[in-house]
């Protein structure tokens, strides 16, 4: 017992020590010069993969736009929504909020505004991280709620009350759009 | 001719005589004397007499057991008699290390190790948490700093900008924006790493 309780400590110590010593070693070692890159930080060719198709599905939805055919356009940049990018990569969440702004507009254009508030919907509940993007989203969301709005208008009287709800929710939206890129570009001046 | 011993002899009073006054006084004066003794006050000056009799009073309160050696001072006078009783030399003035003792050090030597090195493993688990205040990887300022920015994977806003409404839906030219940008920083890395990946 006493010579197993002996070996357990002298072994807990001594990798600890271990340890201790070769986080001494990393932290003295110059950083850039010698440092080979965490693979989950650099841009790899994951992330160059993922961005390049895409750019192939935007491209290719402007093919089907410019020959009139929004559903085909719509169904090609759904896709961009559905690619593989590297996990955490920050450029992954941009381009599917962009995806979504474009989708949801496409949306409109087609009168499914439901369908276009759920896109949009989707987009700002799991986003955790302010950018121009989301701003954008927002954008988009007050243009839905103006859409909306005009359609309840075009009801009558019955719908003057809900048009009136649907351009305060624009405003709101675009309020919060506002808002997002003042606190974005201020702190991008910051940062220069 | 007569001695000393028949002086005293001489002296000593019949048991059944009633205490005389002086008897009494002395009787008094030396059980002060002896409590003193007792709790720990002897004084350091005494007659002969007193000396000889408060002797034989702490020899009379030890054999009645009313006194008790120190549980060290009994274990040291019990290892000195094993160490006599096996040809070794009696340890003096009370520096031997009893056997028991050293029984009862060897009983806890297992969890003073094992407690040092414990408290050796916190100081080293703390050592480490400061070292590195978070964890290295995809947004960590303090391990991004390690290699160009343009090699990062980053947000776009500060390639995009703010995005006004007449241009919600350009997510294409955007998108070119980004794909290019990037490119640049992959190919820039795989020639500094000499095409490695």
């Amino acid at each position: 017992m006493k010579s197993v309780i002996l070996g357990l400590s002298f072994a807990v110590a001594t990798s600890l020590a271990a340890c201790v010593a070769c986080s001494g070693e990393r932290d003295a070692s110059p950083p850039p010069a010698t440092r080979v890159a965490d693979p989950s930080e650099v841009i790899d060719q994951d992330l160059m993969i993922a961005l390049a198709q895409a750019k192939n599905f935007h491209h290719k939805s402007k093919v089907y736009m410019t020959d009139g055919n929004l559903t085909a356009a719509t169904a090609s940049v759904r896709q961009v929504l559905s690619l593989h990018f590297p996990t955490g990569a920050p450029e992954a969440d941009d381009v599917r909020n962009d995806a979504r702004a474009l989708l949801a507009k496409l949306l409109m254009s087609q009168g499914q505004l439901d369908e276009a508030m759920r896109t949009i919907d989707e987009g700002l509940a799991p986003s955790q991280r302010e950018s121009f993007f989301v701003a954008n989203l927002y954008t988009v969301q007050g243009e839905i709620h103006e859409a909306r709005a005009s359609a309840f208008d075009a009801t009558g009287e019955a719908g003057k009350t809900s048009g009136i709800d649907e351009r305060r929710a624009a405003i709101s939206s675009y309020d919060r759009s506002i808002q997002i890129n003042e606190r974005l570009q201020k702190k991008l001046l910051e940062e220069r | 001719m007569a001695t000393q011993d028949d002086d005293n002899v001489a002296r000593i009073p019949d048991p059944d005589v009633e205490p005389s006054p002086a008897e009494l006084a002395h009787a008094r004066r030396f059980a002060e004397l002896v409590d003193k003794t007792l709790s720990g006050r002897t004084p350091p000056a005494m007659s002969a007499d007193d000396r000889a009799l408060l002797e034989v009073a702490t020899v009379i309160r030890a054999t009645h057991g009313a006194v008790e050696l120190a549980a060290s001072k009994q274990r040291a006078a019990v290892e000195d008699a094993l160490r006599q009783a096996i040809g070794a030399s009696p340890a003096g003035g009370g520096s031997v290390t009893p056997i028991a003792r050293a029984r009862t050090r060897m009983r806890r030597a297992p969890w003073i190790v094992a407690g040092t090195t414990t408290l050796v493993a916190a100081a080293a688990i703390a050592m480490l948490w400061l070292r590195t205040p978070g964890g290295a990887g995809r947004g960590n300022p303090v391990a991004r700093r390690a290699v160009p920015e343009e090699w990062t994977s980053r947000p776009a806003d500060s390639l995009v900008g703010p995005i006004a409404r007449d241009h919600a839906g350009d997510a294409g030219a955007r998108i070119d924006a980004i794909f290019a940008d990037r490119l640049d920083g992959f190919r820039t890395r795989r020639l500094a790493r000499k095409g490695k990946p």
